[in-house]
């Protein structure tokens, strides 16, 4: 397996306040790697990081690239949407298009433009006529035509409607990913992508809580539904974190085996939703 | 791959008012040669001799031209403040900074904009806005004796006079460009208001040591830059030689030396301050994102 990011003991401070604190980081070719953490954990800094966009201390390579020092050629290999709408109000569509395509070498205008056709995007439009929804269809019409090896997305459906979201991942998924290519995702929505994703990697305070393969995941944690009594019971084997549900009571384990569990009531790999917020909660327990 | 030219359209998209305004002042000359304005009178005396004629000649080609060059000293400026500022502002920068260009050729395309594209663009466009506003005139003064003598052309005076032009031009052009480095430091440096950081520090330094020292040194090193004496190369002074217009005219063409700049150690010390000044803004906008 090809490696495309690796860090060690990447860290960053903005003012005193550590943003990243020694976060280590191997991403190998062909995942794609939801980055997942609550406001301010550093989700975004680590992505800026990876994308030259901020000095950083530690180790950092991306593609055996240093990110910061090598950014414009590393951006050959490399594309990424930071957050929602940030291309230029004053640019036309094709201005856009003949600009990707001056500066961009692995960037197929055709397949832009075809993306371009199943949408409403007229190519005399400005950004500024554009709906939102508009601007990140056409944004992500000109990065899927790129043909790049690591695809970074930051929050990349902010402020889009529920349909525009779905078409998002769809159009990722089926017209883009491959077993070449490496997508690391950042978002709210976990709900949405976490079919999607190959790895998750959880973050918090700076740091890396959680980097595992979703396979992986399944094998590791268990979530067990079980009654309030049963619950007492299954207490005395650990679990790191429970709330309640309708009367009765989700925990959940780190390490133990279904069959131990079984016993006490109703057990399932827990949702990455659901094991984020246990291990976020439960970390501050 | 040469991205360069593409990076210089990009601009021109962006800020169209680069070469909107140039084109629209351009139209108003010729339009305004189309119309009767009874304003034009020539002393017969002011054409007697060919020194005379030449030099009001000489006169009459600037006054087409001149306006421009006065306009982006205004124009270019406000291009420089905007430029870094503007794509950190609306964060379009986080969408330049996902393509494979690097910090020194966006900062080198947006000088390149202000100190060549555009200057030498607009004194293209001047020629071809003399000669149609000037055949136009031709056209319509043809029977009258003044005028038409007035506007006989003369090819090679034309040509010394364009060519003047162009050489104050490129001197001018070498000479403010370390003020136009240091309008595209503050545009990549400041947070907000850049126009503001552009103008401040200048005048609190001045005032500064008015206040502590009593001196002006600040002043006049700020005013020997910003006028344009040096690169025009003007020698003596203006009212040496009384005359009159076509004389003094002539005269005054006679007095500008724009080359002499070039042995100035001062254009040439403004020259390495530019490299400085860019270097640096390249150094800024490699960590800047967003504002």
């Amino acid at each position: 397996m090809t490696q495309i990011i690796k860090a060690r003991a990447l860290a960053k401070s903005y003012r005193g306040v550590r943003a990243l604190d020694g976060v280590n980081l191997d991403i190998e070719a062909g995942r794609i790697v939801g980055l997942i953490g609550p406001n301010g954990a550093g989700k975004t800094t680590a992505l800026k990081a990876i994308l030259g966009l901020t000095h950083f201390e530690g180790e950092l390579t991306v593609m055996g690239k240093n990110p910061y020092t090598e950014r414009d050629s590393l951006m050959r290999d490399v594309c990424f949407i930071a957050d929602v709408a940030v291309l230029p109000r004053w640019l036309r569509v094709h201005q856009a298009l003949d600009f990707v395509a001056a500066v961009q070498p692995r960037f197929d205008r055709s397949r832009a433009e075809g993306f371009l056709s199943k949408t409403d995007i007229k190519s005399t439009s400005r950004v500024r006529e554009l709906s939102k929804g508009m601007v990140t269809q056409l944004h992500l019409a000109l990065i899927l035509a790129i043909d790049a090896r690591l695809l970074v997305l930051d929050e990349p459906t902010l402020g889009l409607d529920l349909l525009f979201r779905r078409q998002f991942y769809d159009t990722l998924v089926n017209d883009y990913f491959d077993k070449e290519r490496t997508i690391l995702v950042t978002t709210h929505q976990v709900e949405e992508i976490e079919n999607l994703l190959t790895d998750v990697l959880f973050i918090q305070r700076g740091r890396i809580v959680l980097s595992t393969s979703v396979e992986d995941l399944g094998a590791r944690y268990v979530q067990l539904t079980a009654s309030t009594e049963q619950a007492r019971l299954a207490r005395q084997l650990q679990p790191f974190y429970e709330r309640e549900v309708f009367g009765r009571v989700a925990l959940f384990f780190d390490g133990r085996a279904p069959e131990e569990l079984q016993q006490f009531g109703e057990i399932r790999t827990p949702s990455i939703a659901d094991l984020f917020v246990a291990k976020m909660q439960g970390e501050a327990a | 791959m040469n991205i360069m030219p593409m990076l210089i359209r990009r601009e021109l998209w962006e800020h169209r008012f680069l070469w909107v305004v140039p084109l629209v002042i351009a139209g108003l000359i010729v339009i305004a040669a189309m119309f009767p304005h009874a304003s034009v009178q020539i002393d017969p005396e002011d054409i007697a001799t060919p020194e005379k004629y030449l030099g009001l000649f000489a006169l009459f080609h600037s006054a087409m031209t001149v306006p421009q060059f006065l306009l982006l000293s205004v124009l270019l400026p406000y291009y420089l403040i905007d430029c870094l500022f503007a794509e950190r502002k609306d964060r379009s920068i986080l969408f330049w900074k996902s393509l494979p260009v690097s910090d020194a050729q966006t900062v080198l395309s947006k000088l390149l904009v202000a100190l060549a594209v555009i200057p030498l663009g607009v004194f293209v466009l001047t020629l071809f806005t003399d000669v149609a506003a000037t055949a136009i005139l031709a056209v319509r003064f043809h029977g009258a004796q003044m005028m038409g003598a007035f506007l006989r052309w003369d090819l090679q005076t034309w040509l010394r006079t364009q060519g003047l032009i162009l050489a104050a031009l490129v001197m001018l052009v070498l000479w403010y460009a370390p003020l136009a480095a240091y309008l595209l430091l503050v545009s990549a440096w400041a947070k907000r208001s850049a126009f503001l950081w552009a103008v401040l520090p200048p005048l609190a330094a001045m005032l500064v040591e008015k206040i502590a020292f009593g001196t002006h040194y600040v002043a006049a090193l700020l005013g020997y830059r910003l006028s344009g004496k040096v690169p025009i190369g003007f020698v003596g002074h203006a009212a040496d030689k009384a005359g009159s217009g076509g004389e003094h005219a002539a005269a005054m063409i006679e007095r500008l030396k724009p080359l002499t700049a070039l042995a100035n150690i001062d254009l040439w010390l403004g020259l390495a301050v530019t490299v400085a000044l860019v270097w640096l803004t390249i150094r800024i906008r490699r960590h800047q994102t967003e504002s």
